[in-house]
C-alpha cells in the first residue's frame, strides 16, 4: 500500500506542474486587474491543440510549440479586448461570469474546429524514464516540472527587473497612482492576459504528451488551478505554484488510494476548507470584505 | 421613502398572472405535438429553478450550484418513493426538506464569504455533490442512474401523459412565481434589496442580514429541489449527468437572460434559453455536419458574454439601460470613481471584494450588483490617462 506512495507523489508533481502554471496565470491576472479569470484553463488546451494542429501540418516541434504559444498569447489579448475591456469597471461577479462565458465559448469552438477526439503530442525528448526512489519519472514529466520552475523564475525576473514588469507591479499596487505616472491599467490588463495565456499555453504543450489533448480539458484545469491559486492566497505567485503542486499531489494520492472519481470532489472540498478557514488562502494578504 | 415600484405594479402583476394562467390552461389543447408538450414541461421545471436563482440574485448573490440542489431534490424524491415506498406526493416534500437541510449545511460556511468566493464555494459544492452522485453507487445507482421511479398519481390513477404532467408542473411553477413575487414586494423583498444596496447599511437599519441571506439561499435551493423532485417523477429515470456543472451554468444563463432581479424574468429566461437551445440543436448540424457533443456551449458562452457586457440586468430590462445610455446618463459610477476610492483604500485587489459605490441612484437600488457597469461617460474622454498629458515622458497612448 505504502509502496504506491512514491509513484503517486511523482505523478502528483507532474500534474501539479500544469496546475502551477495555470495558477500563476490566475495570480498574474488577479494581481494586475482584480479579475478572476476562469477561462485560464482554456489556454493550455488552446496551446496544446494548436501545437497538435501545427505538428499535423508537418511543422517541426520547436516552431510548432513557439507558434502555438504566440497564437495563445494573441488569443489572450483578444479575450481581454473583446470580453473583458468592454465590461471594465463592472462588478467583479459580472466579470467572473463573463470569464465563464469565455471558457464555454473556447470549449465549444475547440469542439467545432478539432472535434471531440483526443490529440497526441510527441514528447520533447523521447527516451527511457528515470527511476526515482521506487517510482518512475518520465522524461516529459521532468520537462513539465522543470519548465514550471523555469517559467516562474522567468516571470519573477520579468516583473522584478524590467520596465513593463515594474509598470505591471505599479498597476497591481495602485492603479490610480500608476495612471498619474503614465501607466495605463488597461494596457497592463492586456499585458496580464497575454502573459497568462502564454504561460498557460506552455503548460498545455508540456503536459499534453503525458495526458493527451482534448477540447474539454480546460474546465477541470481551470477550476483546480483556481483552487491552487486560492491556497496560495491569490496574490502570491510562488505560493500559487506551491498550491498547484499540493493540489496535484492530493489529487494523485486520492486517485491512487480512493476511487478515481473522488479526485475532483476532494480538491473542491479542500477549496471549501481553505476558503472557510482563511478566506483568502493560507497566505492571507488581503482583507476579506469591504463595506 | 420612495414608492416601491413593484408595489404600484400589483394589479399589473396579478393581471399578468391571470393571463398567463389562462394561456397555460389552453396550451395542451393547441399544442402541435407531444414533443412540444414535453419541451414546455421542461421549461416549466427550469422556470422554477430560475425563479429561485433570481430570488437569490435580488439579494446580490449568485449561485453556481443550483444543479446540485436540483439533483438532490431529484435523487431524494426518487429514493424516497422507490426504495422507501413513499407516495410521490409525500416524497417530493420530503426531498425538499432534504434539500433545505443541505442548503443550511452549505450556507453556514459559504455565506460568510465575500461575493466572488461565495459563488466559487457554490461551484465547489455543485461539483462535490455531482461526484457523490456518481460515486455512491449502492445508493444512487452510480453513473447509470436510477430507473423505475414511481410516477405521480391522482386518485390512484398514475399520470402518464405529458399533458397531465403539464398541469401539475405549471401549477407548481405558477405557485412559485406568485410566492416569489409576494416575497419581493413585501418586507422581505425590501430587506433583500437593502442588503443588495449595502449590507452594512441594511444592518444599520436593523435588518438581520445573515438571517435574510441564509433564508433566501435556502429558499432558492428549495425551489431547485422542488423542481428536481418533479423532474424525477416526470421522466422516471435520473442519472448524474443532468446535474453537472454544465446545468448550473445553464441555469445561470437563464437567470441572466431573464434579468437577475426580475422575477418574471425567470419565465422569460427559461423559455428563451430553451428555445435558443432547440434552434441551435436543429440548425447547427446543417452548418457543421461533422459535429457532435456539446457544441452549443460555444454559443451559450458567447451569449453569456454579450449579455453580461451589454445587458447585465437582463434582456427584458435591456431596453431600459439602452434608453438611459442613449440619453447620456451614466448608468453607474463614472470610471473615475472606483479609481478615486482606490486611492483611499489602496490597490486594485480591493475592487474584487464586492465593494459597491457609495452613491446609488434609485434605479441602481432596484438593480443587482451585476448591473453596475460604468458606461463610457461623455466627459471626460474614456481612457486611463488624465485629459492633459501626463507628467514625465511616456510613449503610452492614453487612448489606446
Amino acid at each position: 500500500m505504502l509502496a504506491l506512495f512514491p509513484q503517486l507523489l511523482l505523478t502528483g508533481l507532474t500534474i501539479g506542474s500544469i496546475y502551477a502554471l495555470v495558477a500563476v496565470g490566475f495570480v498574474i491576472i488577479y494581481n494586475i486587474t482584480g479579475i478572476l479569470n476562469f477561462a485560464q484553463g482554456e489556454f493550455p488546451m488552446i496551446g496544446a491543440m494548436l501545437c497538435a494542429a501545427l505538428l499535423a501540418a508537418h511543422v517541426p516541434l520547436a516552431p510548432a510549440a513557439a507558434g502555438a504559444i504566440v497564437a495563445a498569447c494573441l488569443l489572450g489579448a483578444l479575450v481581454e479586448r473583446l470580453a473583458i475591456e468592454p465590461a471594465f469597471g463592472s462588478h467583479p461577479l459580472t466579470l467572473v461570469i463573463i470569464t465563464f462565458g469565455v471558457s464555454m465559448a473556447f470549449r465549444g469552438l475547440a469542439l467545432l474546429v478539432w472535434g471531440a477526439d483526443p490529440y497526441a503530442l510527441p514528447e520533447f525528448t523521447p527516451g527511457a524514464p528515470l527511476a526515482v526512489l521506487t517510482g518512475v519519472l518520465g522524461r516529459q514529466a521532468m520537462w513539465a516540472i522543470g519548465l514550471s520552475v523555469v517559467v516562474v523564475i522567468a516571470l519573477f525576473g520579468f516583473f522584478a527587473r524590467t520596465l513593463p514588469g515594474a509598470a505591471a507591479r505599479a498597476c497591481a499596487d495602485n492603479p490610480f497612482a500608476s495612471r498619474l505616472v503614465g501607466v495605463s491599467p488597461r494596457r497592463m490588463a492586456l499585458l496580464a492576459f497575454t502573459v497568462a495565456a502564454g504561460v498557460g499555453a506552455i503548460g498545455g504543450i508540456v503536459i499534453a504528451p503525458i495526458t493527451g489533448a482534448t477540447y474539454d480539458m480546460g474546465l477541470g484545469l481551470g477550476l483546480k488551478a483556481f483552487v491552487a491559486a486560492v491556497i496560495g492566497g491569490l496574490t502570491n505567485a510562488p505560493a500559487a505554484v506551491l498550491g498547484g503542486y499540493i493540489v496535484g499531489t492530493i489529487e494523485s494520492l486520492v486517485t491512487g488510494y480512493l476511487a478515481p472519481g473522488y479526485g475532483s470532489a476532494i480538491t473542491f472540498a479542500l477549496l471549501l476548507i481553505v476558503l472557510s478557514l482563511q478566506r483568502e488562502g493560507l497566505w492571507q494578504t488581503v482583507r476579506r470584505r469591504q463595506v | 421613502m420612495a414608492d416601491c415600484p413593484a408595489a404600484t405594479g400589483v394589479s399589473r402583476d396579478l393581471a399578468g398572472l391571470a393571463v398567463l394562467a389562462a394561456g397555460l390552461a389552453i396550451v395542451p389543447a393547441v399544442a402541435p405535438s407531444a414533443y412540444v408538450m414535453a419541451l414546455l414541461n421542461i421549461v416549466g421545471l427550469y422556470t422554477i429553478v430560475t425563479v429561485g436563482l433570481i430570488l437569490l440574485g435580488t439579494s446580490g448573490q449568485v449561485s453556481l450550484g443550483q444543479a446540485a440542489f436540483y439533483g438532490v431534490g431529484a435523487y431524494g424524491s426518487a429514493l424516497l418513493a422507490r426504495d422507501l415506498g413513499w407516495s410521490p406526493w409525500l416524497a417530493m416534500p420530503g426531498a425538499v426538506v432534504l434539500v433545505v437541510a443541505t442548503a443550511y449545511a452549505v450556507g453556514l460556511p459559504a455565506l460568510r464569504l465575500a461575493d466572488v468566493f461565495f459563488v466559487l464555494a457554490t461551484l465547489g459544492v455543485g461539483i462535490i455533490v455531482n461526484v457523490l452522485m456518481i460515486q455512491l453507487d449502492p445508493l444512487t445507482g452510480g453513473a447509470s442512474g436510477l430507473r423505475d421511479i414511481p410516477p405521480l398519481a391522482i386518485g390512484g390513477r398514475p399520470l402518464t401523459t405529458d399533458r397531465e404532467y403539464f398541469y401539475v408542473i405549471w401549477t407548481v411553477a405558477l405557485a412559485a412565481l406568485v410566492v416569489a413575487r409576494n416575497l419581493t414586494t413585501r418586507r422581505t423583498g425590501r430587506a433583500l434589496r437593502a442588503i443588495l444596496g449595502s449590507e452594512i447599511g441594511a444592518a444599520a437599519l436593523g435588518i438581520d442580514v445573515p438571517r435574510y441571506r441564509m433564508r433566501v439561499f435556502v429558499l432558492s435551493a428549495a425551489y431547485a429541489g422542488a423542481a428536481g423532485a418533479l423532474y424525477a417523477h416526470y421522466v422516471r429515470f435520473i442519472s448524474p449527468s443532468p446535474f453537472a456543472l454544465y446545468a448550473s451554468l445553464f441555469f445561470l444563463i437563464m437567470a441572466v437572460v431573464g434579468g437577475l432581479t426580475n422575477i418574471w424574468g425567470g419565465l422569460f429566461g427559461a423559455a428563451a434559453v430553451t428555445a435558443l437551445d432547440q434552434i441551435v440543436r436543429a440548425q447547427m448540424p446543417r452548418l457543421f455536419p461533422r459535429i457532435g457533443g456539446e457544441y452549443q456551449t460555444a454559443i451559450y458562452g458567447i451569449v453569456l458574454i454579450l449579455i453580461m457586457i451589454f445587458f447585465p440586468s437582463g434582456i427584458a430590462r435591456g431596453g431600459i439601460d439602452l434608453r438611459r445610455l442613449l440619453r447620456g446618463d451614466a448608468a453607474g459610477p463614472a470610471t473615475d470613481r472606483p479609481a478615486a476610492a482606490d486611492v483611499v483604500s489602496g490597490g486594485s485587489r480591493k475592487r474584487a471584494f464586492g465593494r459597491r459605490p457609495r452613491v446609488r441612484s434609485e434605479e441602481e437600488a432596484w438593480a443587482s450588483p451585476l448591473t453596475e457597469t460604468s458606461r463610457r461617460p461623455q466627459v471626460p474622454a474614456r481612457g486611463d490617462a488624465p485629459a492633459s498629458p501626463p507628467v514625465g515622458t511616456t510613449t503610452e497612448n492614453p487612448h489606446a
